[in-house]
């Protein structure tokens, strides 16, 4: 956690903090209830589904940080030594496990109908 | 870049709804052929619950919900650095083209250089010449004053 004291020394910028959950929200929202149909035409069930839905979101974030992460980092290759992550984000925890609890709802949501669509 | 991110998103879809109607056609061929079986057979109330998928519609479900993650991570907006120092050097580097949408508009809350009030401050105020005038002005309206 940032001290009152760094963040007189390193200020941040709250618009680009904003813009940057705002992106992940959106994104692990829409995925959760794509992973959500995914789930439900491959008919899952209990404990199986869920660990597709935490796997496949580790996936995504994994995507977002090789996509759009890394490319901001290379580009800045000579800040070497810094925490990587905290060029967009305050902790890597936001990125991992931010939208993870957020999409929960949609995943099950989605889950279930395509598991009733498929086995009617 | 978006129209990779939006023909892989389509790809992808394409693929799910085949997947979809696939184990839609799966289960029910199945249940039919289950319940004429268990008919014919004349078996006691067992009729078998529906079989796992085939691999082939399982896989085709992964590869379909992996390429949609793809092209939706790939049509995010670009994230922004959060450090002062490293948000305001990208936009004295690169301007509103490092902040506008891959359509070429630039974003609603870029904010423009933030160092702009300093780029356009003014210069040292000449002290002497203002006296000067003031002198002036109380020579000519401070008299006009004193008439009036």
């Amino acid at each position: 956690m940032l001290t009152e004291r760094e963040l007189q020394i390193s200020p941040i910028v709250q618009e680009s903090v904003l813009h940057n959950t705002k992106t992940l929200t959106t994104l692990h929202n829409l995925t959760a209830s794509l992973f959500g149909v995914g789930a439900g035409i491959l008919g899952l069930e209990s404990y199986l589904g869920f660990v597709f839905y935490l796997v496949f979101s580790l996936i995504t974030s994994a995507l977002v940080y090789a996509f759009r992460v890394r490319p901001g980092l290379i580009q800045e290759s000579h800040d070497p030594g810094k925490s990587s992550m905290e060029r967009y984000f305050r902790s890597s925890i936001e990125l991992w496990t931010g939208g993870l609890f957020e999409g929960l709802s949609g995943f099950v949501l989605t889950w279930t109908l395509f598991y009733g669509l498929v086995r009617a | 870049m978006t129209w990779i991110s939006k023909s892989v998103t389509g790809l992808g879809l394409l693929f799910l709804t085949h997947a979809c109607y696939s184990a839609h056609e799966h289960s029910a061929l199945h249940s039919t052929t289950a319940a004429s079986l268990s008919s014919i057979a004349s078996h006691t109330a067992a009729v078998p619950t529906v079989a796992s998928l085939p691999i082939d519609i399982s896989i085709e479900t992964i590869v379909a919900v992996f390429t949609i993650c793809l092209g939706l991570v790939l049509g995010t907006p670009e994230l922004r650095p959060i450090q002062w120092r490293v948000w305001a050097g990208k936009i004295e580097r690169e301007g509103e083209k490092g902040f506008s949408s891959s359509d070429g508009t630039v974003d609603k809350d870029y904010v423009g250089n933030p160092f702009r009030v300093l780029e356009s401050r003014p210069g040292f105020i000449d002290i002497r010449k203002q006296r000067k005038e003031f002198a002036e002005w109380v020579r000519e309206g401070g008299g006009t004053a004193e008439a009036s």
